[in-house]
């Protein structure tokens, strides 16, 4: 059985997660005999409105990984600025150097093969943190995160509670 | 050769053009015909390009509402770069009391399917509806033995479960358990808290 690239790299990055996971971050394969597919919970960040929480999301890798980026989308609720309503993430790392109709990302804040999937993780953490106004995916979110900042950690925080079943 | 080739080309263009005439001759009346019972359809779809432009606009300027947009707009017939020329100039008017435009659509996160919304009402229910964690991951079971045999399974569980095992099943295993284990540990933590703070509000 030979592996493409891609496997091998998502094989590869799979053993560094398992071996030494960031804080707050589990993620592998939904099932090894699709490596393009993975499944990844994140803790919500403390001091957040989303504290407590744990946020499985999903992501799919291209067939040319790492030349292209995987696209991540959230599978539960998550209200927040830089994620559209249908879960799908929008940050700079998720997008490759040449696609920036917005002009305001750095180069290097996005996707290059030398990031990984833990930067990516890592960097949605961070998010979950500190929206970035500058883009908003969730037109609703993103005002609200702006001008009504207590109903927006409200929600957040209602959210979160729910997907624990709670 | 020369001659040849020029020949086809107007030939070509003989042929094209008579193609566009007939179209021409026929197609009004075909498009007239079908325009009366488009009526209100016609209606629906400058509604649903409305909303479309007003929501492309307000992703540029969230600072912008949304009766100011519609006033503007129909000024600029409908035009989303005048109408974003003249935000960026600040040379938007606020639009007079009189003003009173048309209600969002139902969902105004997807106004642009508008149309589909109510193909998609029926659908939608379901999916905002999402599966809390213990749901979609079968943790029913779990929660309530977790918090009690946990003692000795996390102890045997922590030495062997982070390793990279070369066993690709028990890599599965271990990557589901530290999944579950993460979530019940929320849970629990969240119930504790929750728990806390009812104790301190009575």
């Amino acid at each position: 059985m030979s592996l493409s690239t891609a496997q091998r790299r998502l094989l590869q990055e799979y053993r560094n997660l398992t071996n030494d996971p960031p804080d707050g971050i589990t993620a592998g394969p939904v099932s090894e005999d699709d490596m393009f597919h993975w499944e990844a919970l994140i803790e919500g960040p403390e001091g957040t409105p989303f504290e407590g929480g744990i946020f499985p999301a999903e992501l799919k890798f291209p067939k040319d990984y790492p030349l292209a980026p995987p696209k991540m989308t959230f599978l539960g609720e998550i209200f927040h600025p830089n994620v559209y309503t249908n879960g799908v993430v929008c940050i700079s790392i998720l997008h490759p150097p040449g696609d920036d109709p917005n002009h305001y990302e750095e180069a290097s804040e996005r996707w290059s093969p030398i990031q990984s999937v833990e930067k990516i993780l890592i960097s949605v953490m961070s998010m979950l943190a500190e929206p970035n106004d500058e883009s908003p995916a969730n037109v609703e979110a993103a005002k609200m995160w702006r001008e009504r900042r207590p109903e927006y950690e409200q929600k957040v925080r209602d959210g979160v509670r729910r997907m624990l079943g709670l | 050769m020369a001659d040849e080739q020029v020949s086809l080309a107007s030939l070509l263009l003989i042929v094209v053009l008579g193609g566009l005439i007939i179209r021409y001759l026929f197609f009004p009346g075909a498009g007239a015909a079908a325009g009366q019972t488009r009526g209100p359809r016609d209606a629906q779809s400058a509604a649903r390009a409305r909303e479309a432009a007003v929501e492309r606009i307000q992703q540029m300027f969230p600072q912008v509402d949304r009766r100011t947009i519609l006033w503007d707009l129909q000024h600029t017939g409908g035009n989303i770069m005048a109408t974003t020329d003249r935000i960026l100039a600040g040379r938007l008017a606020t639009p007079p009391v009189t003003f009173q435009p048309p209600p969002p659509p139902p969902s105004p996160a997807s106004s642009a399917a508008a149309a589909q919304s109510a193909a998609a009402a029926s659908k939608a229910p379901s999916k905002p509806a999402e599966p809390d964690l213990i749901t979609r991951y079968n943790l029913q079971s779990k929660i309530n033995s977790s918090s009690s045999s946990s003692g000795i399974d996390e102890a045997a569980v922590g030495a062997k479960g982070k390793a990279w095992s070369s066993n690709r099943d028990e890599r599965q295993a271990a990557l589901q358990r530290r999944r579950d284990d993460m979530i019940l540990a929320a849970r629990r933590k969240m119930e504790a808290k929750l728990a806390a703070e009812k104790g301190s509000s009575s």
